[in-house]
């Protein structure tokens, strides 16, 4: 047991937690009060981080990029998103396509894209998925050959042709690159007829249409994307045709793109919404008066705080511990297991903080409002009936072998 | 005799009511741009119309004019029309409960004389009870159990001019209906006489409103401002007024009109994620099919069916105050139990049937993230439900405060 870090994950720590302090905590109750969501976005905050690394985090240093380990990774979303969970994974999606990127792209399709990506600060990644008609069929899918994605691809000599339509796809508004996972055999179930393309922004008859309007994480863009007649060149198919699915997911999660990333990150980032609810709490309870005497002499304030930091602490571990695994090979469900329980506890540890804060009367502090917001989204990514069914079936399945 | 029928009055209204809110407020309130939490106007049309059929003077008695509802009928029809629009619902169930306490209970004769008519032929004449100050501390909190030791006085003050006008300035804040009202109830401060309650029509001069942006709360609220607005001797209120308005007369049994509103926002969450579960189909059958969302949809349907038994027995509590005392309901504030049980209940039963919705939950162009939002503001606001059990221990514990206290601790 060594819970020290390195000297380099120390320093990327630092490096975020000051880029964090001082450049996106000032900006961001102001992004996220913005009402048109196509406007929440701030290229200047994406440009400053990148700068200092924090778009490229993720892409080994052959490449260009920092090739920091999981345990850094944790780290720096943890501190980016105790000042903006939005920002923080608004930089943090650009890492678990990177992660894509080297683990299963060719050498050609890393040299076409690779370089572009760590040179230009202001190319983003995203990933489609999603579609208005399959959600949570993407993500557990029936045998039915029915269900799950119907966005089509048909091989026309050295071109595919795509059509259809993806929605709720996170930085589909302002991505240059993205993964799109079609249907490239609609006689067979979902996991055998999927296959993943790599898309420019610039593909001809790809468009993006509506920017979604979320409640929470209003920095960070989502939409829906359409395809007509959009042509993408053979050499785009990410590892083998139909072997989409196969690619991203694996039991327990055995390659680094996809799940094994995702489900660190969305804890990793929970926790800092959660270091900010308890710094904010305990100043806010220790200097706030009521009655004339601060609203910690009260002994419900002090388990409510309590409360807080216990469960930021046991996260915090529990990420911590997942993002060691990963960088030791360990590979196990408890990555799914950490993000479920982030989903938990981002919305009790905010939940408490609103509690402590109370409207006074009619008005609700515009902070913790925002993180109340953000930390529902976790609802809908990381702590819904489908992603822990994903995760006991990983764990029914390791428990047979 | 234990009786849970509701008569053929009580059910005819609520079909009525239903029926209204079904035809007329939902397609209003569901429309997208109107849902967006942060920017949403008050369906002033839908609120006349709710006005026509009465509902504005629900509560005031048949012989002055209003439909006399009795409180459990009160909350009947404000949770139906919260489950088609929180916020008409907050506007209407406030004037109808104001109408009441200054129509039939706190006005002298000549003052009814004087307001009630121009109450009964404007649709748009909507009350208002102007209590709270600006950064006052109403909460129990650190109190609990034990004498505040700062009672917080009035800074709102109302002086008699030489002619026996009365002379009011002070600034009240969080005011329910305030950007909409016609006529003000205002505690006040009289050199002399102390809290006081006073009637200021909006159209005096000197009265500003703002319109509170943003507030914790539902309907239209607002500061008034009062700057050396004169009103006439007449317009002071009655010795009992204050108790009456406060709700100090009855502490913690209130008519529980904000936890119907907050089961009226409970079951639109409710209703609509059912109709979804039916409609959508993910793993090869409707969502409603699944085990999982099965269960979410029955623990919703649980909540709400308790939460409402909890406000029902305090709104019939209410309209028989006598049952406490022949010992069929017990001792206690049932209005603040209902308050805690039902907001924290109703939180759940919203989040849950916005997780059926799956991504469209959080989207501020779909209703279910309003709903969220609606039933986190039942849970927070005022003094919120920390200090709402603070005083339910209270009566547990038989501690007894003086009324003055409970007025400004407003109870």
């Amino acid at each position: 047991m060594d819970f020290n870090l390195s000297n380099e994950q120390r320093h990327w720590q630092m490096k975020a937690r000051e880029f964090a302090e001082k450049e996106i905590r000032p900006i961001s109750l102001e992004r996220d009060a913005i009402p048109t969501a196509r406007e929440t976005w701030d290229w200047e905050i994406i440009k400053k981080g990148s700068k200092l690394g924090f778009r490229t985090l993720a892409v080994p240093k052959e490449w260009g990029g920092h090739g920091t380990d999981f345990v850094t990774q944790a780290l720096v979303m943890a501190e980016l998103a105790k000042a903006d969970s939005a920002i923080s994974k608004a930089f943090s999606q650009n890492w678990k396509w990177s992660h894509l990127i080297s683990q299963v792209c060719t050498d050609e399709q890393k040299q076409r894209f690779l370089p572009a990506f760590v040179a230009d600060d202001t190319f983003v990644l995203g990933k489609g998925i999603t579609e208005p008609s399959a959600g949570s069929d993407n993500r557990l899918p029936p045998d039915d050959i029915r269900a799950g994605l119907k966005l089509k691809a048909e091989r026309h000599g050295d071109e595919w042709i795509l059509n259809g339509e993806k929605a709720f796809i996170a930085n589909a508004p302002v991505g240059k690159l993205f993964f799109i996972d079609a249907r490239t055999d609609s006689t067979v179930p979902l996991k055998q007829g999927t296959t993943m393309f790599l898309v420019p922004r610039d593909t001809p008859g790809f468009r993006i249409g509506k920017v979604f309007n979320k409640s929470g994480w209003r920095f960070y863009q989502n939409g829906e994307m359409i395809f007509e007649n959009a042509r993408v060149p053979h050499a785009n198919i990410v590892g083998e045709v139909g072997g989409a699915v196969k690619k991203t997911g694996g039991r327990g999660g055995d390659t680094t793109g996809g799940d094994i990333f995702g489900d660190l990150e969305l804890c990793a980032n929970a926790l800092g919404i959660c270091d900010d609810a308890c710094e904010t709490a305990m100043r806010y309870a220790k200097t706030a008066k009521q009655g004339g005497q601060p609203l910690f002499a009260q002994q419900n304030v002090q388990l409510q705080i309590n409360k807080m930091f216990m469960l930021t602490e046991a996260l915090r571990s529990f990420v911590m511990r997942v993002a060691w695994e990963h960088d030791m090979k360990i590979h196990s469900c408890n990555a799914g297991l950490a993000m479920n329980y982030s989903s938990d506890v981002v919305q009790e540890v905010t939940e408490l903080y609103m509690e402590i804060r109370g409207a006074r009367g009619c008005y609700m502090d515009p902070h913790t409002d925002k993180l109340v917001r953000d930390s529902i989204i976790w609802s809908h990514l990381a702590g819904d009936s489908v992603q822990r069914m994903k995760v006991a079936r990983r764990l029914a399945a390791a428990a047979a072998a | 005799m234990y009786n849970l029928h509701l008569s053929a009055e009580q059910l005819e209204i609520r079909d009525t009511v239903r029926d209204f809110v079904t035809r007329e407020v939902k397609p209003a309130a569901l429309k997208a741009e109107r849902l967006d939490v942060g920017d949403r106007g008050l369906l002033m049309e839908q609120i006349d119309a709710a006005s026509q059929l009465g509902l504005r003077s629900l509560a005031l008695s048949e012989q002055r004019g209003g439909a006399g509802a009795d409180a459990l009928t009160s909350c009947i029809v404000t949770e139906e029309l919260a489950a088609g629009d929180a916020d008409s619902a907050a506007v209407l169930t406030e004037t109808s409960r104001l109408a009441h306490l200054l129509f039939d209970r706190a006005m002298s004769d000549a003052q009814r004389e004087r307001f009630l008519p121009k109450f009964l032929a404007d649709d748009r004449y909507q009350l208002a009870f102007a209590s709270r100050e600006p950064g006052s501390d109403t909460r129990l909190g650190v109190n609990y159990h034990r004498p505040a030791a700062n009672e917080p006085a009035l800074q709102s003050v109302a002086v008699k001019a030489s002619n026996g006008d009365w002379i009011v300035n002070g600034v009240k804040d969080c005011v329910a209906n305030a950007p909409i009202a016609a006529l003000f109830a205002v505690l006040v401060a009289v050199p002399g006489r102390g809290e006081s309650a006073l009637l200021v029509p909006a159209n005096t001069p000197g009265v500003t409103v703002k319109d509170h942006e943003k507030a914790w709360q539902h309907g239209a609220c607002g500061e008034v401002g009062f700057k050396d607005c004169r009103v006439p001797a007449d317009n002071l209120l009655g010795d009992d007024a204050v108790a009456i308005l406060t709700g100090a007369d009855t502490p913690g049994r209130g008519v529980p009109l904000a936890q119907a509103l907050n089961l009226g926002i409970g079951r639109a969450a409710y209703e609509a994620a059912l109709d979804y579960a039916h409609l959508r189909v993910q793993g090869g059958r409707p969502l409603i099919e699944h085990q999982t969302i099965a269960n979410k949809l029955a623990e919703i349907a649980v909540r709400l069916e308790v939460a409402r038994a909890s406000v029902w027995q305090a709104a019939w509590a209410s309209d028989h105050p006598e049952a406490i005392a022949d010992r069929s309901l017990p001792d206690l504030p049932l209005t603040t139990i209902a308050q805690v049980f039902t907001s924290e209940m109703m939180l759940k039963a919203a989040k849950d049937a916005a997780e059926v919705f799956g991504a469209m939950g959080v989207m501020r162009d779909m209703p279910l993230q309003k709903y969220v939002h609606d039933a986190r503001v039942c849970l927070h606001w005022d003094d919120g439900n920390s200090d709402a059990k603070l005083r339910i221990a209270e009566a547990l514990a038989g501690y007894r405060r003086a009324p003055e206290a409970m007025a400004l601790a407003g109870e």
